[in-house]
């Protein structure tokens, strides 16, 4: 069995995963893990999926975008490679950065960028714009794994720095904090 | 993945409501100190502290950042002065008291506790020593605080000791007249002492505990009052029973915090993790008093009826909450009254709606007892250690912790105020009534035995 992964993109409606999984049946797929959210009203789902050895991936990506055309949809399907020469293991302390500050450009990618820099991963994204004038409305919640390794004084300095350019105020708190408050 | 709830939880507890780890108390055993020279003693322990302690605030302090949770107070409680220096005179005792507070300075920690007694059945030669030693040793430190217990609920009361705490209290008061008797702040008189408090002034290093432990104090009245005002602006129609549930949930999450920080506090220095102290603990800070907290459940203010049965209840949750959180739970646990240190109780006393009788009832219930209660300065010795019987009365028969932290402010009368600064704070001083004239009872001396166990009405 080979093992594809598939992103599918759209505006929300009722019958997308219906649509997309009955395609993968039919070519005896099974799916393996599905994340799914809805942003705004925008669907997005990735799955992961093995087929039979002689669906080829260009193959199934025609086929799923013709069926589903009905329902407007972007599907990518693409070979699950697993090489960690892209992103080699590392021992990491999970942490949770939160920003707060009014809403302008470049506040995402000011972030970021000083955390791709140390080789810090956001394992997860949340954005909470309420707009308005209340910078407490407007809050971005990344999930990080922070490599032990590297000196956390000073990825902790520049995110403070990098924070009080965009006018945000920043906090950066191991995750265990927020597990052991709200998780029993 | 955590919910966006849980994080802008949690972000609002630390940034907005004053979650903090109160107290990081490391306990330190000093019996392998022991010596009757006293400079071999006073050398040994201070050896031992500093050695023990020397990284205990750095620590603290990173830990408290890695958290975003932070650490206010860190401190260091030694066993008993008056058992490990049992050889010394009250001069000596003074040069301990000394070495304690070098040794608190040095590793820059604000407190050091375990200046203390244990005299619940009689006092020994050191024990006396260490008494008569209390007023110059509170005097001539800034960091040492003293205590003694005078009673216990299976030895009775040792109103020897009650009297002549009285006649300390006085002394010490007189000698810090200049600082409104602020020697007094640093001195608790218990029944019923716990062994593992990591909360001053109380704080000692209990006999037999381990060579050395972290005890973690939590506090967040400020959570627990604004859990109960969001949940009653959506809701003010929330009977008793949904409000003492949503201070037991709060509750949980605060003894949460201090146990995750006191275990990795602990793990870091190699020191054995000792108990997380479930108490709601005030500071001279608006939006972090415990009397507050009487408001949003509906009281004008704390001291007017009713406040009796709301602290019970409060109390309860606390305790509910807290022990599920941990399984390390002990010290005073439950709500502190202290009046100088809440700036709504401190006012609550200054309007009028509580008096020191009330403030004794509402100790029933509560976790210490009439705790930095500023009272005239011409209050005898002997009026103090009248009231200082009825406090140990209620901890003995009702089988808990009770302790008293009087202050007789020198030269000043009631209704005038005492400021003693920091988060010991200040507060009106309040009126003791009925208590002129001579106290023969007081004066009688001996032991009131200890209480029948069965019978319970």
């Amino acid at each position: 069995m080979n093992k594809v992964i598939i992103s599918v993109l759209g505006q929300d409606r009722p019958g997308i995963l219906a649509a997309v999984t009955k395609i993968l049946l039919e070519r005896d797929g099974n799916v393996e893990n599905v994340s799914q959210t809805i942003l705004q009203n925008q669907f997005v789902g990735i799955f992961i999926v093995s087929v039979p050895d002689h669906i080829k991936t260009d193959a199934l990506k025609d086929e799923l975008n013709l069926s589903v055309k009905h329902l407007d949809l972007d599907i990518h399907v693409k070979q699950l490679v697993y090489d960690e020469t892209y992103y080699p293991p590392v021992k990491s302390e999970p942490f949770i950065i939160t920003t707060k500050g009014l809403d302008r450009k470049g506040l995402v990618a000011g972030i970021t960028a000083t955390v791709a820099y140390y080789g810090v991963n956001v394992t997860n994204l949340q954005a909470i714009f309420k707009g308005g004038d209340n910078p407490g409305d407007n809050i971005m919640i990344y999930e990080v794994d922070i490599p032990v390794d590297i000196d956390q004084q000073e990825l902790e300095d520049a995110l403070r720095t990098q924070a009080q350019s965009l006018g945000l105020t920043i906090s950066i708190w191991h995750r265990n904090i927020f597990k052991a408050i709200n998780r029993i | 993945m955590l919910s966006d709830k849980e994080i802008l939880a949690t972000l609002e507890m630390v940034q907005n409501e004053n979650l903090d780890v109160r107290a990081v108390t490391m306990g330190v055993s000093l019996f392998d100190c022991v010596s009757d020279q006293i400079d071999l003693f006073t050398e040994n322990i201070y050896r031992k502290i500093t050695e023990l302690a020397n990284d205990l605030v750095p620590v603290c302090n990173r830990i408290g950042t890695k958290y975003g949770i932070p650490i206010v107070n860190k401190r260091i409680a030694v066993s008993p002065i008056g058992v490990v220096g049992a050889p010394f005179n009250p001069e000596q005792m003074v040069a301990i008291a000394q070495t304690m507070n070098r040794a608190a300075r040095d590793v820059e920690v604000d407190f050091i506790g375990g200046f203390s007694a244990l005299v619940e059945k009689g006092s020994a030669k050191g024990d006396l020593a260490l008494i008569d030693a209390i007023p110059d040793a509170l005097t001539e430190t800034e960091r040492v605080c003293a205590s003694v217990n005078v009673a216990s609920t299976r030895a009775g009361i040792n109103m020897d000791a009650v009297l002549k705490m009285g006649q300390t209290i006085k002394k010490a008061a007189e000698l810090t007249a200049d600082s409104d008797g602020l020697a007094c702040a640093k001195l608790c008189v218990f029944a019923n002492i716990p062994q593992n408090s990591p909360f001053m002034a109380g704080a000692y290093h209990g006999i037999g505990v381990a060579d050395a432990v972290i005890n973690v104090g939590v506090s967040g009245p400020g959570v627990v009052k604004k859990a109960l005002d969001r949940s009653l602006a959506s809701n003010s129609d929330l009977d008793l029973g949904h409000l003492s549930e949503i201070i037991k949930k709060t509750s949980y999450k605060v003894t949460r915090v201090g146990e995750l920080i006191g275990r990795e506090v602990a793990e870091t220095l190699n020191i054995r993790f000792g108990v997380v102290d479930l108490s709601l603990a005030p500071t001279p800070n608006v939006g972090d008093s415990v009397g507050e907290i009487f408001q949003s459940l509906g009281l004008l203010s704390i001291g007017v009826p009713g406040t009796t049965a709301a602290l019970a209840m409060l109390n309860d949750a606390v305790k509910k909450g807290g022990a599920f959180a941990s399984s390390n739970v002990g010290g005073l646990s439950g709500a502190f009254v202290p009046v100088s240190e809440d700036l709504n109780i401190g006012q609550a006393a200054e309007d009028g709606y509580l008096t020191l009788e009330k403030l004794e009832a509402i100790t029933c219930v509560c976790s210490v007892g009439l705790d930095m209660v500023a009272i005239p300065g011409d209050t005898s010795a002997e009026c103090l250690a009248g009231i200082m019987a009825d406090e140990m009365a209620i901890g003995v028969i009702n089988k808990k912790t009770t302790a008293t932290r009087l202050i007789p402010v020198p030269g000043k009368k009631a209704g005038e105020k005492a400021f003693f600064g920091g988060l010991l704070g200040g507060s009106v001083i309040m009126p003791v009534n009925n208590g002129k004239g001579a106290n023969l009872f007081v004066r009688r001396g001996g032991l009131i035995p200890a209480p029948i166990q069965s019978l319970m009405n």
